[in-house]
């Protein structure tokens, strides 16, 4: 018994070790396994989903792919959700690397992990059926969805509030196919998350929905890398202006948002380059 | 010698103490927490609102839902348990498939079904009307209900079961009618036998309802998942949740085991403390209930000149007894009708189903991406069913043997070993499921240095919840084996571990399969609930497959369903197989 007590502690003090040896700054660990481990979702098309040959794809598993093969190291895509992506280059050390998951720079987010440069410019709007809402106005007093674990839900309450609505009916679902499925059954009279989102999902019934309104909100996208590791944030800054100067961006890009995607959003704004 | 002074009462004392100061030292000196804890957050306003607010609306609708579903459960529960007992085979028939179907799926794709797939049964004006209520509310609350049910239809049935039917026999022969027997002598007798089981499905049913916050009802889990989206202090919404689950579970305990002293039979002046307290808190109940039923007595007591019929009162009397003889063949024909309607919908309903989606997905449904999958994925890629089973075995075996020891230790007389292992089962039961998982997830790696995969974490967490049942199990095993075996085997010279092993966990082990083996179908049906941290098991395949097709989850959810329900049914008929082996009394004796 004795015996066995002491094996245990043992083991449990050398686990903690050598998690304490692979606690390094993120740079070193990555130049050092030569693998890059990138957080991406699997269920938010356009941005990372599984495609019907059953192949993990999208606009932010290309460019993840990218960044790896710039810095010249192996790819290894781990899966991430809403609820996971934060905490994943959170922990320590970190679950993963670097993290491309639709997912907007925040200041409360910054205080818990960093940000690289944006590498997508998107903005919050609402989704309803063709011609049944012509101005956000409009929807004062009726339901609204939106997703849980998004700040989608918070804009889009004070949005509603801002517009005169005392108190707005918003719905936060689990994710995309459960706030589409209110919309098509007519529980909710308008969806509201990011405008990309939303044209995806639009493109899954073509003509029957619309976008309504003005943008409510920027949602300027950042790769999520773990606090304070300054050496990495620049490795990723650098590979992201460099994938933009070469044209490559737009390559990538218009695989998944050309006119002639399913899912079209034109390109409005530049990457921050310095000089 | 080390042993003797195990014994001494200030020995164990000590030793406990030994362990909360290790507990205590561990976390203030070597312990480092990784990020600043901000409780400050729970009081005060935020940039996105009050957050303290948003748990306790959190905590307000979690009571609620409890509430109304546990009410439609115990109705529900009880009339399907009544039913399961019917002569009339279509009744009988209708409740076993309700009784298994609801037993035997996922809470999880229940609720789907509920709050997706039912509103396209309704006509276009009243699927509207409906989304004018709070619907998700009412899926997630009736849902819940009709899930609970099912398992509160069998213990009523099981408790029916179990009068004597000699009892019945003397009630029928005093001149009871079926009505009255039911009432005075069936109900309160299965009741009194049944309210342990029934008061811990009432505990799960309080327990079920976090996930509510699937459909998105703003019950307790999901504000805590706001909180945490929305000001990263997961740490602290979750050890409210937990310290919140864990004092409604301790709550609803204490009252059901007032209700079960208020329902003992005991004699007058010898009554304990408890059962005090029970009699004056369930005296308005009491004294209601009496007057009600008196003035009811009173009003259908027949006259004392009805001992002799009038022709016109006899006519009367025929012409009722007519009458009800027809009502009841007439609801006959009702219910085999509406049972004939509900399998032309279903049928119909099925029939219009898109099978080549079904289909071309049936792969991923089974093996998900396995082989090709990256190598940051668990298993090659391994997911869907297969990985579910997995989880299931996985998970089920190793909380075998946590709770044969955690059960055991229970059931020591010595206080160092049997409060830990209190701690542990209680700890572990009064919270749901999710939050055992979030704890695994987001804080176990974090709190001891271990780095471990969604798959892992949710698997572990899995197997110590599973582990605590468990436990509860092998105490009740061991605690019903006669004292006097065990009193036997030490005075032939058996040690503790010997007269355990050789005597007590052997006969307690065989009483305790068949409830083990529910407890594999209630684990592997709660794989569903890894999809919540994003493992990808059978739940979260029909997910992301929905997610790119957007236009067939009915499909999708009736293709997990039934798939879920194959295999807990197959372990439910073998769970039944063996109950029925394992019982010599009724095993035919063979020479």
């Amino acid at each position: 018994m004795r015996v066995l007590k002491i094996t245990a502690l043992a083991a449990a003090l050398l686990l903690v070790a050598a998690s304490m040896v692979f606690a390094g700054p993120t740079y070193d660990r990555v130049m050092k396994d030569k693998a890059l481990k990138a957080g991406i979702t699997n269920k938010g098309k356009p941005f990372g989903f599984i495609n019907d040959q059953n192949e993990w794809v999208g606009f932010d598993y290309d460019m993840a792919k990218e960044i790896a093969k710039r810095i010249g190291v192996e790819f290894e895509p781990v899966v991430v959700n809403n609820k996971t992506r934060v905490s994943f280059v959170q922990t320590n050390p970190p679950k993963v690397d670097m993290v491309l998951a639709n997912m907007t720079h925040k200041r409360v987010r910054d205080e818990k992990i960093d940000f690289s440069i944006t590498y997508f410019f998107d903005g919050q709007k609402f989704l309803a059926r063709k011609g049944a809402i012509n101005s956000a106005a409009e929807l004062k007093g009726k339901k609204i969805g939106s997703m849980q674990g998004t700040t989608s839900i918070v804009n889009a309450i004070a949005y509603m509030k801002k517009l005169g609505d005392a108190n707005p009916k918003v719905t936060g679902y689990q994710n995309e196919v459960e706030m589409f499925e209110a919309l098509r059954s007519g529980r909710v009279q308008a969806i509201s998350t990011d405008s990309t989102l939303l044209i995806a999902l639009a493109a899954k019934e073509p003509g029957k929905y619309e976008l309504v309104g003005e943008f409510i909100s920027d949602e300027p996208y950042g790769v999520g890398l773990p606090q304070d590791d300054s050496a990495w944030r620049d490795v990723i800054n650098f590979t992201i202006q460099d994938i933009w100067k070469d044209g490559t961006y737009m390559k990538i890009y218009n695989k998944w948002f050309g006119p002639d995607s399913e899912t079209p959003f034109p390109m409005t704004e530049k990457i921050e380059m310095w000089p | 010698m080390l042993k003797r002074y195990f014994e001494k009462i200030w020995v164990q004392n000590t030793a406990l103490l030994l362990m909360l100061g290790l507990i205590s030292y561990y976390f203030t000196f070597v312990f480092e927490f990784r990020t600043d804890l901000n409780w400050s957050i729970l009081i005060t306003e935020t940039e996105y609102g009050h957050m303290g607010k948003l748990l306790l609306n959190g905590l307000g609708l979690t009571i609620t839902i409890s509430i109304y579903s546990a009410i439609l459960a115990i109705l529900l529960g009880t009339l399907f348990g009544l039913a399961r007992l019917s002569k009339f085979k279509p009744v009988y028939g209708f409740a076993t498939v309700y009784v298994e179907f609801f037993r035997n799926t996922p809470l999880l794709v229940q609720l789907f079904f509920w709050n997706f797939a039912l509103p396209n049964a309704f006509s276009e004006e009243i699927r509207m009307k409906l989304f004018e209520l709070n619907f998700e509310f009412w899926a997630a609350t009736i849902g819940l209900g009709i899930f609970t049910s099912a398992f509160m239809a069998e213990i009523i049935r099981a408790g029916i079961q179990s009068i004597p039917k000699g009892l019945l026999e003397a009630s029928y022969s005093s001149g009871m009618t079926f009505g009255q027997t039911l009432r005075r002598i069936i109900l309160p007798l299965a009741f009194r036998e049944i309210i342990p089981p029934l008061g811990s499905e009432f505990l799960n049913n309080m327990k079920n309802s976090s996930l509510a916050m699937t459909l998105g009802v703003a019950e307790l889990c999901w504000s805590m998942n706001e909180v945490e989206a929305l000001t990263y202090a997961g740490f602290e919404a979750t050890a409210v949740a937990t310290v919140t689950y864990l004092v409604l579970s301790l709550i609803i305990a204490a009252f059901l085991n007032l209700v079960n002293m208020k329902l003992k039979i005991i004699g007058k002046g010898q009554e304990p403390l408890t059962r005090r307290i029970a009699d004056a808190l369930f005296w308005p109940v009491g004294a209601v209930w009496e007057t009600v039923s008196r003035t009811f007595r009173r009003l259908t007591r027949p006259k004392a000149s009805s001992k002799t019929l009038t022709p016109f009162q006899e006519f009367m009397h025929t012409a009722k007894s007519m009458i009800w003889k027809g009502t009841v063949l007439g609801s006959k024909v009702i219910f085999v009708l509406f049972l004939a309607w509900l399998a032309y919908r279903t049928i119909m309903g099925v029939a219009s189903f898109n099978f080549t989606i079904i289909a071309d997905n049936m792969r991923a449904l089974l093996i998900w991406r396995f082989p090709k999958g990256g190598s940051t994925e668990v298993f090659f890629g391994l997911g869907g069913l297969a990985m579910s089973i997995v989880m299931a075995v996985f998970s089920i075996s190793v909380s075998f043997f946590i709770g044969l020891f955690v059960g055991m230790g229970r059931t020591s007389k010595n206080r160092a070993i049997k409060v830990p292992c209190t701690l542990y089962i209680e700890l572990i039961r009064g919270n749901p499921l999710i939050i055992v998982i979030f704890w695994m997830y987001f804080f176990f790696p974090v709190i001891f240095g271990i780095d471990l995969d969604v798959f892992w974490s949710a698997t572990w967490a899995m197997t110590i919840f599973f582990g605590a049942y468990i436990a509860e199990i092998v105490r009740g095993g061991i605690e019903n084996i006669p004292p006097g075996q065990t009193e036997a085997a030490k005075s032939t010279g058996l040690s503790y571990l010997q007269t355990m092993r050789k005597v007590v966990l052997p006969q307690a082990l065989k009483q305790m399969l068949p409830a083990i083996v529910g407890m594999f179908i209630a684990a592997f049906k709660d794989t569903s609930l890894a999809y919540i941290i994003g493992v990808p098991e059978l739940t979260t395949a029909a997910y992301s497959i929905n997610n790119r097709l957007m236009l067939y989850p009915f499909e999708i959810y009736t293709t997990i369903a039934v798939m879920y329900f194959v295999c807990c049914y197959l372990m439910s008929l073998y769970s039944k197989y063996l109950e029925h082996k394992l019982s010599p009394e009724k095993v035919r004796l063979e020479m």
